[in-house]
Parts: structure tokens; sequence; C-alpha cells
């Protein structure tokens, strides 16, 4: 459970600084380009709580479903795993491409750095929880 | 892997997936998301949301196949909601960021909960691998 834990946060804390540098200063150029299907800044600085909320059920998600069936695997499976979810999460922005006006270029700049962000994500997860076979033997 | 019983969940949860989709986001959904029409497209682009939904459901099947080799309903229809958590995270990063309304937020929430639960358990009643047969003394 300690590990568990350890572990969430630290995907938690990665996704978080990941995302702000990736898509706040990155794509901070790219993202101006599609400004009308944004809020305005303020509104979401005052709707931040919700992504804080979004990233931090993203990490526990992650941790659950590798703890639950790739936990024995180590960082390979972690790394496995993470590639998997983002292609789970190209396929859901290839029905965003569908039925919103973003441009082809924004979407597959963001799925760049989904792949990073998982990847790095299993790496994490992969390294510092053990299930507790592993870790007695 | 049993790639016949693997392909035929594939074909099963695709055809669950996307009909689910158009009932739910493109029928049901259809008023919440005329309500900020100026987000989405006039009409979609077909081709590119069917490439989504094969690929999703290509890879949910593929998660179940690894997470859960022995197959089964709950176990995978389980996974299947860790899966869709995940989408809850990013669905509520993309309220923060984008001006959709909470009936929308709400709707794919609970959208995605019950597609990825659905798409898991159909995969997981069909992609059962035949156990290897045992000779009596």
């Amino acid at each position: 459970m300690k590990r568990f834990v350890f572990a969430f946060l630290a995907a938690f804390i990665f996704i978080f600084l990941w995302g702000w540098f990736y898509n706040g200063v990155l794509l901070k150029d790219v993202f101006a380009e599609v400004q009308s299907l944004f809020r305005p800044r303020e509104e979401i600085m005052s709707l931040f709580h919700w992504i804080i909320i979004g990233q931090a059920g993203l990490a526990l998600s992650f941790v659950m479903i590798y703890a639950t069936g790739f936990a024995g695997g180590g960082i390979a499976a972690g790394v496995r795993l993470g590639i998997m979810l983002e292609i789970l999460a190209v396929s859901a922005r290839c029905a965003i491409y569908a039925t919103q006006p973003f441009p082809a270029k924004f979407l597959v700049l963001v799925s760049v750095g989904g792949f990073i962000e998982m990847i790095v994500t299993g790496l994490i997860v992969g390294a510092i929880y053990k299930p507790a076979v592993a870790r007695t033997s | 892997m049993d790639w016949k019983k693997f392909l035929i969940a594939f074909f099963a949860a695709f055809g669950f997936i996307f009909v689910f989709g158009f009932i739910w986001y493109g029928t049901l959904m259809y008023g919440a998301h005329q309500e900020v029409s100026t987000l989405f497209r006039t009409k979609p682009d077909f081709p590119w949301l069917i490439l989504g939904h094969i690929v999703m459901a290509f890879f949910l099947t593929l998660l179940c196949a690894k997470f859960v080799p022995a197959g089964g309903a709950g176990t995978c229809a389980l996974l299947g909601i860790l899966v869709a958590l995940i989408y809850v995270g990013a669905h509520l990063i993309t309220f923060a960021v984008q001006p959709i309304t909470s009936k929308i937020l709400w709707g794919w929430n609970v959208g995605a909960l019950v597609q990825f639960a659905v798409a898991g358990a159909i995969i997981g009643v069909i992609y059962k691998p035949s156990v290897p047969a045992t000779t009596r003394v």
C-alpha cells in the first residue's frame, strides 16, 4: 500500500509538471492558434482545480491498472501499459478530430506529448510499485 | 494468444462501442452538444470517427487479453471501468480548458463508464483462451 501511494504521488507530480511544461510552455503558441476553442485564461484559472482532480484521477487509474494486472513485469510492463493506454487516448483524439474543428497538427503534437507522458509515467510506476511477492523474493 | 477468439471479441467490442457511441453521444447528447455548437463540426468526419473506434476496440481487447488472460466478464468489465476512469480524468481537464457545459461533462463521463464497462464485459465473455487438454492416466 505504501508503494502504491508513492507510485501514485510520483506519477501525479510528473503528469502535473509535464502537462504544465509541454502544454503550457512548449505548445503555448500552438494553443494560441486555436484560442477560439478554449476558455479565456482567467476562466481556466478559476477552474484549475478540475485540472488537478483530472490529473490525479488519471494517475490513480494508471497505478490501479498496473497494480492489478501488470505489476509483476516491472519497468518494461509499466512502459508497455503506458503505450497501450496512450494509443487508447489517440483513438479518442481521432474521434475529437472527427467532431471538433481542431487542426490535425494540434492533435498530433498533443499526442506526441501524451506518448512521452504515458511512457515516463509507466517507467515511474514500474520502478516504484512492486507486488508483495516480488519484494520478498 | 487465441487469435480467432481475439478477433471475434474485437469485432464484437467495435460493434458495441460504435453503436453505443452513435446512440449516446450522437443522438441522446445531440441537444447538449448543440448548446455549444461552435465547438463542434457541423458534420462529423466519419472516416476518422470509425478509425478511432476501431483502434479503441482493438487496444481495449489487447489490454483485456494481456490483463486478464483467463477472460471473464466481471474482471474485464472492471478493467473497462479503470480505463474509463482515465477518460473521465481527461474529460475533467477538457472541462477546465474548453467551454463545454457541465451537462456535456457528466454525459461524457457516464457514457465512457458504461461504454468501457460493457465493452470489457463483452470481450471477457468472448475472449477465453481454450485450456490445453489434459490426459487422465
